[in-house]
């Protein structure tokens, strides 16, 4: 069963197309990934599924209810986790889950209960009573995402909740979601780190200037690139001409340039390098590192955009 | 429930910061204890201050009464001019050189011109010696506070209308004495020698302790609910501090309602607007945080003035009315004006300009108040921004106007209140629809 069903939901703001024709289906209890760049559409996307926005066309179901015609009802449904963090910093880590569970309509003894329980999830138990403001990143990132789960949400959005944090605590938010999984809830997560929507995702969807372009398993998204090699480069100095001339070579299907690090797609790795670094010592560009990997979810979104999916 | 939770979260973080509180409560009432203790150690210092002339127009009905044997003696003695009444010597006296520095004395025919120069601001208080003064108060039994002087006053001239009282208070006291001193005299004269002097004096001191009724009740101050608290360091410290009071709970409303910017800067609107709570709740707990918060404020200003500075505010119930409509002007002007702001940015410029110019414009009152002659247009610019409406109903209050005139003062508080609110919300739920 679907726990969201989005129908071709449409949003513009000015000339900018946000959301254009978006359509999918998330299933009751997985872990399924919005995977896009900065700007592709996903918060976007988000805040119209948490009924902050309308939209200009089309209609999405949590849970069976619309998100036009029972807002309400799909609030009750949902838990929440913004991009950016959105405590009192003024309050203390209690404090703030107190308040927030009353707006999710906890009281007495169940709000006490669930509060205790939120802290313990999310390791804070010792820190409740101080203020957030003088928290970690990584701390408020997990009050960010306690107060989402204190009404105990079938569906919870999360909106890049690893953005600006240490290793560490992006290492405990991931288990945390993987653990929400295993208590049945649905998660919808966001990011624009492939590493972590190959790691956590039961499904893949893939959007880049407000459209989606590829949906499925990790693997079926892999199998779009077929058997190319990613080869990823780095030059000195930067050259236009060295690329416009890569763009010929027999065997490369793709290249896309940034900040002098370049970016292929290849037949075959072994037989195409050895043209490349022939053409770059002509050139007098002097390749300084060479990374060879096999078909990941960048390696798919480079093939399907021609762009290389980075901040 | 959610608008309490929401209120009481929004006045949780007010208290918690340090500048907010400081603003609230501190600057206030240090600006005031500046001026309380300026003022105090001149008086204490025996330099005294300058107080305004006060102006008076006298009215004096009195008559001769014909059975006033006594008061006719008397008044031989008292005046030395042989005065008909009680009321030309009063006239006499605060005309004399002795008051020059403190009054500005005029008479008026009558009643009516008398109260007219008031009204007019031509005067500052009417003195009404009524036409049975001196027969009643030759006759005891008869003495009433209707039958006593009337004292009308403009409300604001609190400490031109305390001078004389005060004035009026000590003549009736000496009145009286020589009351006693005549009546004693009549009754030994006839056998003056050293022991008759003796006895005299005893029989004075004895009439006076057995005095049954105090002069000074036959002062009847008409306007006025209760007498005015004569310290005249509280007098010019009063004003000041309801001036204080309102110009900083215009500022703790601006300043609170800009948390409606903040929030959604913040993300934490947003957040709110995820949840299963209507923005109309939302925003409606937003405006009770204001409210709420300017309240606190103002009833801690008013209790604090009065318990460090012992300023009369006057009637609890005027001040109740008038205290509640500041708080309701001051609320929604708060939330009028960051409707008009789009980020917080703004408001700092916005507020520091919007609140001067207003909170000026509304103590103009309090700086003209000690000025002679101002001239009426002065008082009425002052009345174009709601700070002037909050000013003159404390003003009125503590000079215990009618209660129609403060009735006036919190309608119009609350048309400002009704308007600001109205807008205001209207743009806020427009912006966040």
């Amino acid at each position: 069963m679907n726990a969201i069903e989005i129908n071709n939901l449409h949003k513009t703001f000015g000339d900018i197309k946000a959301v254009d024709g978006v359509s999918l289906n998330v299933q009751e209890g997985e872990i399924f990934s919005l995977l896009g760049p900065n700007g592709a559409g996903k918060t976007t996307t988000i805040s119209i599924l948490s009924t902050l926005l309308k939209p200009d066309n089309g209609d999405a179901l949590v849970l069976g209810h619309s998100i036009q015609n029972e807002p309400m009802k799909v609030k009750e449904a949902l838990g929440v986790v913004p991009q950016d963090i959105a405590l009192y910093e003024d309050l203390s880590a209690r404090e703030n889950l107190y308040f927030w569970g009353r707006m999710y309509g906890l009281r007495g003894a169940q709000l006490k209960q669930r509060v205790s329980e939120i802290l313990d999830i999310i390791g804070l138990s010792d820190r409740q009573n101080g203020r957030v403001g003088k928290f970690s990143g990584g701390m408020k990132r997990r009050v960010n995402i306690g107060v989402a789960l204190l009404h105990k949400p079938k569906v919870i959005y999360m909106d890049e909740p690893t953005v600006g944090i240490d290793p560490q605590s992006r290492r405990s938010i991931l288990d945390s979601v993987v653990a929400l999984k295993d208590q049945g809830m649905t998660v919808l997560y966001t990011t624009h780190y492939m590493e972590e929507a190959q790691e956590l995702s039961d499904h893949i969807a893939i959007m880049d200037n407000g459209k989606l372009i590829a949906n499925g398993t990790h693997d079926e998204l892999v199998k779009l690139v077929g058997q190319l090699d990613r080869i990823t480069l780095t030059i000195n100095p930067e050259s236009k001409q060295i690329v416009d001339i890569w763009k010929l070579t027999p065997g490369v299907q793709t290249i896309s340039a940034e900040d002098g690090i370049l970016t292929l797609l290849v037949d075959d790795s072994n037989r195409v390098l050895p043209r490349l670094f022939e053409t770059a010592s002509v050139n007098g560009v002097r390749i300084t590192s060479v990374e060879i990997q096999v078909p990941n979810l960048e390696t798919v979104f480079l093939h399907l955009t021609g762009r290389a999916l980075r901040d | 429930m959610k608008i309490i939770y929401i209120a009481i979260k929004d006045m949780t973080r007010s208290m918690r910061s340090t500048f907010a509180v400081l603003f609230m409560f501190g600057v206030p009432l240090l600006v005031t204890g500046m001026f309380y203790f300026m003022f105090g150690n001149i008086a204490a210092q025996g330099n005294g201050f300058d107080l305004p002339v006060a102006r008076i127009v006298i009215v004096n009905l009195d008559e001769k009464s014909p059975n006033m044997q006594l008061g006719a003696s008397m008044m031989g003695t008292l005046d030395g001019q042989n005065a008909d009444n009680l009321g030309e010597i009063i006239v006499r006296t605060l005309q004399s050189k002795q008051f020059a520095d403190l009054l500005k004395v005029t008479i008026a025919t009558d009643l009516a011109n008398a109260r007219n120069a008031v009204d007019k601001n031509v005067a500052d208080v009417a003195l009404i010696i009524p036409a049975d003064f001196s027969s009643r108060y030759f006759d005891q039994g008869s003495v009433s506070v209707q039958s006593g002087l009337e004292l009308y006053s403009n409300p604001e001239k609190t400490i031109e209308l305390a001078v004389l009282q005060s004035i009026m208070g000590q003549f009736m006291d000496a009145l009286s004495g020589a009351k006693i001193a005549a009546s004693v005299t009549a009754n030994h004269a006839s056998n003056l020698d050293y022991a008759v002097i003796g006895k005299v004096v005893q029989e004075y001191f004895a009439g006076a302790n057995q005095q049954s009724f105090n002069p000074r009740t036959l002062i009847n101050v008409k306007s006025v609910t209760k007498v005015a608290d004569p310290n005249p360091v509280a007098g010019i410290v009063g004003p000041i501090m309801a001036g204080m009071m309102v110009f900083y709970a215009f500022y703790t409303g601006m300043t609170t309602a800009e948390s409606i910017l903040r929030e959604d800067e913040e993300g934490t609107l947003s957040r709110l607007f995820t949840t299963p709570t209507s923005r109309t709740v939302i925003l409606a707990g937003k405006f009770l945080a204001v409210g709420l918060t300017v309240l606190v404020q103002v009833v801690v200003l008013i209790v604090a003035a009065w318990l460090i500075f012992k300023i009369q505010w006057g009637d609890p119930i005027a001040v109740m009315l008038i205290a509640l409509g500041t708080v309701l002007a001051a609320s929604s002007f708060g939330i009028f004006a960051n409707s008009l702001i789009k980020s917080t940015k703004q408001g700092g410029v916005i507020y520091g300009g919007v609140l001067t110019v207003t909170g000026m414009l509304g103590m103009i009152k309090i700086f003209t108040l000690q000025v002679p002659n101002t001239t009426p247009m002065m008082q009425t610019v002052s009345l174009l921004v709601p700070q002037g409406w909050a000013v003159n109903g404390f003003l009125q209050s503590a000079a215990a106007a009618s209660i129609t005139d403060t009735l006036v003062t919190v309608v119009v508080l609350l048309l400002w209140s009704i308007v600001f609110f109205s807008i205001g919300a209207w743009r806020f739920q427009r912006r966040f629809s």
